[in-house]
């Protein structure tokens, strides 16, 4: 198709976080060219095949979604644009719904202002299945509106992210249309991990991770060179991650005496664990029977709390998943090991290097009720 | 053998036989949570008895001093790659294997 008349973007409409940034981009995009007319595709695959009893909620459900990307766009150009609209879903629901091609340019021509958006749903007449499928109705779409181009959204992925299976955008290039990925930042969670370091750490992070280096080193001239280099490069990437905060000199001399009688326990608790965890792999019925538990530990500040997540790590049948706050996600492998998790040594341990005797006698996490069951348990 | 020969080889044998329970895990477990737990953990604790072993026949204090250092670095970084792999599987929506869905992971 020629792009003489207009030009004709197509953007997938999908579930995704980014997609409000992706449609302010291509409105930019059309906005480049402007008095030029344009026409935004709003296409939504859809996910259940026209057959199951639940499609006409669910093609209720694409409608809405389209109109709100579609009042998005509008939203997004500047004032006073008029933005025609056009819904071939709508023409479409009468009868057939496959002449989404046909007079389609000419109504555009017809449109007042150079900005169109045209809005459709594909694949109502099959199972769309992988990320191919995907790909296969949005490109027989393209091809039949004479689309110039696709701008993909980088969260948009249906069809699932096995990775055995091509994501749907690199599926798309299959084409004869250019496809991009629209240059959306990935929502984030979390905190910001990264702060701006100042010299001194940078110049700490330096001496530390050099003394590190030549500690381990031969002493050689060409020694003292690489470490530098090395040195370098993991102050200028590190220094920012590094933790901000440190507790007084003599808190943390203390805090490493008890961290002493610490490792020997943690090292008798590994060995122990150890072995039940040998006796269950090499068990010939291999009795697992993991579950993700629950745990909410008494214990404060980032020091303390990934001390308790390693240590948890470490020691065999429970794995941290996941930590926010003071509450953590465990994988634990047998029942053996949730009822360890629970009777709060560890935590204890912990608690003990961190606050000394007396935080140490806090009840276990089973008394004080802090101890969550599996959700799917 | 001196008996600093029989803790060296002693050491050394229940290092290859916690890396061989790794392995085993490995090929058997289910899903890539129960994975990791035989791949972080039995791995961790096989190095950390071969890294003694290497200690206790090197013999001159540096060397030792450097092992002993490995040792602490392995203590560190090992749940850490664990704890890593698990979030982002979690992160990504993997659900874990559990005991009543059968065999099939």
């Amino acid at each position: 198709m020629s792009d003489t008349d207009a030009r004709r973007i197509l953007v997938p409409v999908g579930d995704s976080d980014s997609l409000r940034d992706t449609v302010s981009y291509v409105v930019d995009l059309a906005t480049e060219t402007a008095p030029a007319p344009v026409e935004i595709h709003l296409v939504l695959a859809a996910r259940t095949q026209a057959v199951s009893p639940d499609a006409p909620t669910e093609l209720g459900t694409a409608r809405e979604q389209l109109e709100r990307v579609a009042l998005w766009v509008e939203e997004e150009t500047a004032e006073g644009t008029v933005v025609a609209r056009e819904d071939r879903e709508a023409d479409a629901a009468g009868e057939s719904e496959a002449d989404a091609d046909g007079e389609a340019p000419a109504d555009a021509a017809d449109a007042p202002g150079w900005l169109t958006v045209v809005t459709d749903t594909v694949g109502t007449d099959r199972y769309l299945f992988s990320p191919g499928d995907y790909a296969d109705a949005l490109l027989e779409y393209a091809a039949a509106a004479g689309i110039d181009r696709i701008v993909v959204d980088p969260e948009y992925k249906p069809g699932g992210t096995a990775s055995m299976l091509q994501p749907m955008s690199v599926e798309l290039a299959r084409g004869d249309v250019p496809v991009e990925t629209a240059p959306v930042d990935r929502p984030t969670e979390g905190a910001v991990l990264a702060r701006a370091a100042s010299l001194s750490k940078y110049l700490s992070v330096f001496v530390v991770s050099y003394l590190f280096y030549m500690s381990l080193s031969a002493w050689k001239p060409l020694d003292f060179f690489t470490g530098f280099v090395t040195a370098s490069i993991v102050s200028l990437v590190l220094a920012p991650v590094v933790a901000n905060r440190s507790a007084p000199l003599g808190v943390t001399l203390r805090r490493l005496a008890r961290l002493l009688v610490y490792a020997p326990y943690l090292v008798k608790e590994i060995a122990v664990a150890n072995l039940q965890v040998a006796y269950v792999v090499l068990h010939p019925d291999m009795p697992i029977d993991p579950e993700v538990v629950q745990l909410r530990a008494a214990v404060w500040g980032d020091g303390a709390v990934t001390t308790l997540a390693n240590s948890i790590t470490l020691t065999p049948g429970t794995l941290t998943v996941n930590v926010s706050e003071r509450s953590f996600d465990i994988h634990s492998l047998t029942a053996d090991s949730r009822a360890d998790l629970f009777d709060g040594g560890l935590e204890r341990a912990v608690r003990f290097v961190f606050y000394g005797r007396a935080a140490a006698r806090i009840p276990t996490p089973r008394e004080r009720g802090d101890a969550g069951e599996g959700r799917d348990g | 053998m001196t008996p600093t020969e029989w803790g060296i080889v002693a050491l050394a044998l229940a290092g290859a036989f916690f890396g061989g329970v790794a392995a085993v895990g490995l090929v058997r477990l289910p899903d890539v949570y129960t994975r990791s737990h035989a791949a972080s953990k039995s791995d961790t604790l096989g190095a950390i008895l071969a890294i003694a072993a290497a200690a206790l026949a090197l013999q001159s204090g540096l060397s030792t001093a450097k092992s002993v250092f490995l040792l602490l670095f392995m203590f560190i970084t090992n749940p850490t790659a664990a704890h890593a792999v698990a979030r982002a599987a979690q992160d990504q929506g993997i659900e874990p294997w559990t005991a009543d869905e059968g065999d099939e992971p």
